[in-house]
């Protein structure tokens, strides 16, 4: 049986002396997608925020590859489990310094190919590369953004409404490119308001509910 | 030295330039009128008690009591710059780190100038101790406050930068770097500035003071230059150390961005 590479078990959340998740636990496998559903203001942002060890949590453990992500280097830890904001914003200066921002904080730098790949990966021409960051549409950002996350070779992507900022025919062509993604090994977690995105993206559905995770069902 | 005195009458005759501009402000209907005396007479109170502090810091010579106006100094400064910050962790956390930076730059910078350039001793006499450290510490605590204020105004509007930034993997100085730079070169640029303009612009109090009561202008002038180095040096040193204090405060110690930083925010989302 395959060892899953995120592991999220008895998780407690409490917020201003509210408890927001509590007993939560989910699992997912190399190459698994994961949609997670649920009303606005359950936790489902914060949930994501918590695995990318950005938020704190109150109790339960996480785990990467089964090592407690609280004994790993956080940096480490957070360059695997890569979270795409819903609304991210973007750091001064090109779309390429965007892309090339993850590695160069370990020292690498990426080439104008391995940038050109990154964008055409999230159905963005290369010739974008160059253009200023800041005054992109709200869509380019998102894409710009999951390909800046991509840059890091990341192991599980936390994705928060991947599609908000995208028209119908975008938002499927980047679902298709991340489920592609994911089929060569990359773990995708992804908030989802629209069924049908949770649908194209495959794999599992879950619904976040009273502070627990219920299963919805199993796209092939 | 020589230099002409002041006798008290002829002081309280300096006082029609305040009356002057009261007089301005009532014709103008500024109302500015009751700032301005009151202004005036809280700025004569505490000069004629800092001169009378002078006075028997003077005549006793005693190094214990400079400590201890300059330690009262310091407090004052720490406080100074730490009440002023809008968004953060509040006074109480940030004014010792204040008088952390602002100390730890007001001794490198006094120290050693004391020791061999303006080399008086013993090295703690009044005379020289008290009137440069006031100035180091005035401008310690400027920059000081500028820095809180700026990085933790910046850390609070730009909150989603800096956690995108760690969501990538950044530590948090990395996270920090572009905010940083832009803090200390906005709490720099003053000093920056004065010493660009020195002597252009106008001639620097000291320096006044000095060639006022007889001092050699060339003299007045080397004084004054060493007094600005130290400015400078007090304005980097105590910015750098208030940018790293103020980082430290911003993160725990998994690199997560804390709520104060941010305290609205939760707030709505636990309202809706």
């Amino acid at each position: 049986m395959l060892r899953p590479r995120l592991r999220v078990a008895s998780l407690r959340i409490d917020r201003s002396g509210r408890t927001l998740l509590d007993g939560l636990a989910l699992e997912i496998l190399p190459g698994e997608t994961l949609s997670i559903s649920g009303a606005s203001g359950c936790g489902k942002s914060t949930l994501l925020r918590v695995i990318a060890l950005l938020d704190r949590f109150d109790r339960g453990v996480i785990e990467l590859d089964g090592v407690d992500a609280a004994t790993m280097p956080y940096q480490t830890y957070r360059r695997r489990v890569s979270l795409v904001f819903q609304e991210p914003p973007m750091f001064e200066g090109t779309v390429a310094d965007n892309v090339r921002w993850g590695p160069s904080l370990a020292g690498q730098t990426l080439s104008d190919r391995e940038v050109a790949n990154l964008l055409e990966l999230m159905a963005l021409d290369s010739s974008m590369a160059s253009r200023d960051a800041e005054r992109l549409s709200g869509g380019e950002r998102q894409r710009v953004a999951l390909a800046r996350a991509l840059a890091n070779r990341p192991d599980v992507l936390l994705l928060d409404e991947p599609t908000s900022a995208l028209d119908p025919e975008s938002a499927q062509d980047v679902l298709l490119h991340i489920k592609a993604l994911s089929a060569q090994g990359l773990s995708v977690i992804a908030v989802m308001h629209v069924p049908a995105h949770a649908e194209l993206l495959g794999g599992r559905s879950l619904h976040l509910h009273a502070g627990k995770l219920h299963a919805e069902s199993v796209a092939p | 030295m020589s230099y002409v005195e002041i006798p008290l009458v002829r002081l309280l005759g300096a006082g029609f330039l305040i009356l002057l501009s009261i007089a301005l402000s009532y014709r103008g209907k500024l109302g500015l009128e009751k700032d301005l005396a009151i202004g005036a007479l809280r700025a004569a109170v505490q000069l004629v008690a800092i001169g009378y502090v002078l006075v028997l810091l003077f005549d006793t010579q005693n190094p214990a009591l400079v400590v201890l106006a300059l330690s009262v100094m310091l407090t004052v400064a720490s406080w100074t710059a730490a009440r002023r910050v809008s968004h953060g962790p509040g006074w109480k956390v940030l004014m010792p780190r204040a008088a952390l930076a602002i100390g730890v730059a007001f001794a490198v910078a006094l120290l050693p100038v004391l020791a061999w350039i303006i080399p008086v001793r013993p090295m703690l006499q009044p005379r020289y101790a008290i009137p440069i450290g006031g100035m180091i510490m005035a401008s310690g605590m400027n920059v000081v406050a500028l820095t809180f204020e700026r990085l933790l105004a910046s850390a609070h509007q730009r909150a989603n930068v800096i956690e995108q930034a760690l969501a990538l993997g950044a530590s948090p100085p990395q996270a920090m770097h572009a905010l940083n730079k832009q803090a200390l070169r906005a709490a720099m640029s003053p000093t920056i500035n004065a010493l660009l303009t020195l002597g252009l612009v106008q001639l620097p109090g000291m320096m006044t003071g000095q060639i006022l009561s007889g001092t050699s202008p060339l003299q007045a002038v080397r004084y004054q230059l060493v007094i600005m180095f130290q400015l400078v040096a007090v304005a980097a040193i105590a910015g750098a150390l208030a940018a790293w204090l103020t980082q430290r405060t911003l993160f725990d110690d998994r690199g997560r961005l804390r709520r104060f930083a941010k305290a609205e925010k939760p707030n709505a989302i636990q309202k809706a």
